[in-house]
């Protein structure tokens, strides 16, 4: 790992030297293992992207301009390195998973099979990448589940746990500090007034005479963000989350423009995430690893939520501010909030019908 | 000549309004009028689902049930240091207040709960059954119960507890139910919950907003 | 057989002429080829480094390529000015005007796309778009809607004139039952193209500053304006260095054109003003921020100040007969027109849009080097395209380009 300087972990299917320099048999990785291999030098090292991986060159500047022609050159190259006799197995593997990958069709149309074929896919693709494993699920909605999120005003004091535990659940961009949850600073007196509340101190909280507010993705029974999005890469599942295919997304950003509530966010450059950060526990749906150019957003942690765990920002709140269950289910805590406390919900008049309620104690 | 365009315009709007017809007509609207009909309407059939938490949530729990709601409670009595109370606390609490002969213990608790009028050790406290704790009325009550207590005063906080509203789920949303009881975030003598610093700030988004 | 013979030759007759020209001509197109090349490279750049190349960020996340995008969809609706009287009600004067005018949508129509495709994230993946291979989401989602109406535009504007231009190449008059109904179609389409842009916008209730009912009609105005001033300036451009002979008359009729929708898109400017700033409500933020400022932050004033005036001047000028009938008046007010009307639908329409965000958080937008790079090179392709097509029709209406039977 330490082979090229880099801190980061980053998507970059092409660059078969890491995986030879991965392991070692004295588990040293600091480079002091008398019998690891000095890899060879990549001079033009970057970022690789979705459609840069499939390129099997490395690239510069120089030749920028033909990515144009990514999709075409993608089935040369895949071609080109399958019918070669002299690469190696596992590249002609990946050349034939890059393909497969590329070319695959919309996740909401696929069968079960076609979901656990190309979850394998990626799972064998991150395997050959960096030699680790990676478990991956392609888990469907279930009946008689619809996931509603109820916040406590009163409850939540600011610390911003739950941002934390969202970033490193949810394998978030630390480059850009991506955050899908923000929590608004607000005056107590001065209503809801997110023009005039602060979603970014830094001081001792709570403060005197604040009190505070989580947005993120309402997962709105209604959303406008699915209906805008040309190519349906985004769309509502049965338990009522809002999921976004990263591979369908083809980064118009007309579903944040949509959005009320600033609930989506873009990957504007390569996403990178440290390594050993990575949380290998995903969905094909939530947190695996994006790329850049792609939306991406709250999934109420579909990973957990579908296991029957709580979210991380609900697991991560120390003052029980955020309650999260099945709308459905008559028992449940979620429901007794709707039915028992004063509940509201952000900007109703839209007709987005969210499905995140607020309310005090 | 003119009766051509006007066909063609007629062609021309028909078509047009077919395909707005057949853009309404897909836009397929839901069937509910609003989220809470939904809820409603579909939880009439709801026959439980395949999930639970059960896996999630740790062993010391014990069952409790209040009113109409049943779920669990972390057990309390086995995280507490030393006890049984009565360990130490053989005699009387009256005999032990001579500072000259005895050194002084729980020194370190400082009662911050309502004032001096309202409460004091013995509010909670029994002196004469230390491993319990007394209700206002003189009952006594389990260290694993002490919801009980609290709930002499807290009356609304005790019925948003006991719904859900109050105190935090454990293990995952799925059934059965586990939730902090009310120590297991208030500390009972100082139940005030204390400030801190926010544990992460983004400085990206102070850059964007230049 | 014969056909694709002629279509052969025209191909080759036309590659003749575009490759043979003045100095200024070469000159001309070696810059717009060194344009090209230098937004070619800045595209390669944000290619690599991802959209965070450019200005935008989670809180503007569209700029100076939808900005743009919206604006020529505009110009390229405005060739209906001309279709219109010309095949439909037989106007001799635009006759000469029109293939002209075609040319400038079609030009319009490829730079539209081309600022679609590099505002996208992931251009590898547009296949998915295509319908039947990919997923369209019709009609659901305007953008299909504007994919469709674009590109059947597109097609709409480069056979009609194909087809003339054909027929006169090859010494032949057009057919009017062939062109004429094509002609009535476009008519429609244009103002479906630009109607449809405008409920790009329109239709998200998540952004109050485009939510309202005039914003499509507004469109149509400023376009009526903006397109028909680009005409008239391409045109004067034309009559002075081409011998293709362009009458006082024609360029008269058209500027009557733009004068009443630079008039109506003023009166529809002050019904919008009116509505923002007589009983403000917090959805007219986006307003006050457009025209005033919200606190520090006015990067937009400059701009929308210089607009309004321009676009009051020009209006002013074109109203009266005699000012406008000065070619030298005319020309400068269409040229403060045109550029009033891109500041004012560009990006004094879109960025306004996002600021403040939809939590009332204000970042300002400045498009980077980069951005502007790849929209100087789209310019310069549109530009481009344009010199080619007007070359070859200019050749072949003067009749100097003409199928040679049996050389």
């Amino acid at each position: 790992m330490s082979s090229n300087n880099k801190k980061w972990f980053s998507l970059n299917l092409s660059n078969r030297k890491k995986e030879q320099s991965s392991s070692c048999s004295c588990g040293n990785t600091s480079g002091q293992c008398a019998s690891q291999q000095t890899p060879e030098v990549i001079d033009n090292e970057q970022n690789k992207d979705g459609f840069e991986q499939v390129f099997d060159v490395t690239m510069d500047r120089r030749t920028a301009f033909k990515k144009l022609t990514a999709s075409l050159m993608i089935g040369a190259g895949a071609v080109s390195t399958s019918c070669s006799v002299i690469s190696s197995d596992e590249s002609k593997e990946k050349a034939q998973i890059d393909w497969e990958e590329q070319f695959k069709g919309n996740y909401r149309l696929m069968t079960d099979e076609e979901k656990q074929a190309t979850v394998e896919r990626l799972v064998r693709s991150y395997q050959l990448r960096t030699g680790k494993t990676i478990n991956m699920s392609s888990k469907n909605a279930e009946e008689n589940v619809l996931f509603g999120y109820a916040f406590n005003i009163s409850k939540c004091q600011g610390y911003m746990d739950c941002v934390n535990a969202c970033v490193e659940e949810n394998n978030q961009d630390r480059n850009s500090q991506m955050q899908y949850i923000r929590i608004h600073e607000m005056k107590e007196g001065n209503g809801f007034n997110f023009g005039e509340a602060d979603d970014n101190y830094y001081h001792e909280v709570p403060a005197e005479g604040h009190f505070y507010m989580g947005t993120q993705c309402f997962h709105c029974d209604n959303p406008p963000c699915t209906k805008v999005c040309p190519v349906k890469a985004t769309w509502k599942e049965d338990d009522g989350l809002v999921v976004i295919d990263y591979d369908w997304c083809i980064g118009c950003r007309y579903c944040m423009a949509a959005c009320p509530y600033d609930g989506r966010r873009f990957n504007w450059s390569q996403p990178e995430v440290p390594e050993e950060e990575i949380n290998k526990n995903q969905h094909y749906l939530g947190n695996r690893m994006r790329k850049k150019g792609v939306m991406e957003k709250c999934t109420f942690c579909v990973q957990r939520s579908r296991a029957g765990k709580n979210p991380a920002c609900v697991e991560a709140c120390p003052t029980g501010a955020r309650i999260f269950g099945n709308l459905l289910d008559p028992d449940s805590t979620i429901r007794w909030v709707l039915e028992n406390k004063k509940v509201f919900r952000l900007k109703e008049d839209l007709g987005t019908e969210p499905k995140f309620w607020y309310f005090m104690d | 000549m003119i009766n051509k365009y006007k066909y063609i315009l007629l062609l021309g709007c028909s078509l047009i309004l077919i395909s707005l017809l057949f853009s309404c007509k897909s836009h397929h609207e839901d069937e509910y009028h609003n989220i809470v009909d939904k809820i409603e309407a579909k939880s009439t059939l709801y026959n439980g689902t395949s999930i639970s938490s059960e896996a999630y949530i740790e062993p010391n729990t014990i069952e409790i049930t209040e009113g109409e709601h049943t779920f669990l409670i972390p057990e309390r009595k086995s995280q507490i240091t030393s006890y049984a109370c009565t360990e130490c606390h053989a005699k009387p609490l009256g005999e032990l207040q001579d500072s000259t002969k005895y050194k002084k213990a729980h020194w370190n608790i400082k009662l911050k709960h309502a004032n001096a009028h309202t409460m004091n050790c013995v509010t909670c406290h029994n002196s004469a059954d230390m491993d319990n704790l007394k209700s206002l009325t003189g009952e006594a009550i389990d260290f694993n119960r002490s919801y009980n207590l609290c709930s002499q005063c807290h009356t609304q906080q005790f019925k948003d507890w006991k719904g859900g509203a109050h105190g935090k789920r454990i293990g995952g949303w799925a059934p059965p139910r586990a939730s902090l009881t009310c120590v297991n975030c208030h500390n009972p003598h100082q139940p005030q919950i204390k400030s801190k610093w926010p544990v992460r700030y983004n400085t990206q988004k102070e850059i964007e907003r230049d | 057989m014969k056909r694709l013979f002629v279509f052969i030759n025209l191909i080759k007759d036309s590659l003749d002429t575009i490759t043979r020209g003045s100095k200024g001509y070469h000159l001309w197109m070696g810059f717009l080829t060194f344009v090209m090349l230098v937004g070619m490279y800045c595209y390669g750049i944000q290619l690599d480094q991802g959209l965070s190349a450019t200005g935008m960020n989670d809180s503007v996340s569209w700029g100076l390529y939808i900005s743009n995008f919206t604006f020529l969809v505009g110009v390229a609706a405005a060739a209906v000015i001309l279709v219109m009287p010309t095949y439909v009600l037989k106007d001799i004067d635009f006759k000469r005007a029109v293939l002209i005018g075609e040319g400038l949508a079609v030009a319009a129509l490829v730079m539209c796309l081309a600022f679609v495709i590099a505002d996208m994230g992931g251009p590898s993946v547009l296949w998915h778009m295509i319908p039947v291979i990919g997923v369209f989401n019709f009609p659901d989602s305007m953008l299909t809607w504007d994919v469709i109406a674009l590109n059947g535009y597109l097609f709409i504007n480069i056979s009609i004139p194909f087809y003339i231009l054909f027929r006169h190449y090859q010494g032949k008059e057009a057919k009017s039952s062939v062109y004429i109904p094509g002609a009535l179609l476009s008519v429609f389409w244009a103002v479906g193209i630009h109607l449809v842009t405008a409920f790009l916008y329109q239709g998200l209730q998540s952004r109050p500053f485009w939510n309202n009912a005039l914003l499509g009609p507004r469109f149509l105005a400023s376009a009526f304006a903006a397109g028909p001033a680009l005409i008239i300036l391409v045109l004067a451009v034309i009559r002075a260095y081409t011998p293709f002979s362009i009458e006082d008359k024609t360029i008269k009729k058209i500027s009557l054109v733009v004068t009443v929708a630079a008039q109506i898109n003023l009166i529809m400017l002050v019904s919008e003003l009116f509505k923002e700033f007589y009983a403000p409500t917090h959805h007219s933020e986006s307003a006050y921020y457009l025209f005033f400022g919200l606190g520090e932050k006015k990067a937009l004033l400059p701009w929308i100040w210089t607009a309004i005036s321009m676009n009051v001047i020009a209006t002013l000028l074109l109203t009266f007969h005699k000012l406008r009938n000065n070619f030298r008046v005319l020309f400068f007010a269409c040229t403060i027109l045109f550029l009033a009307i891109w500041i004012e639908k560009g990006f004094g329409l879109i960025v306004p849009g996002f600021i403040p965000g939809s939590y009332g958080k204000i970042s300002e937008y400045t498009p980077s080097g980069i951005e502007i790079g790849v929209t100087l090179g789209i310019w310069a392709l549109g530009a481009f395209i344009f010199t080619i097509l007007s070359k070859t029709a200019i050749q072949i209406e003067i009749g100097a380009l003409r199928y040679k039977k049996q050389k």
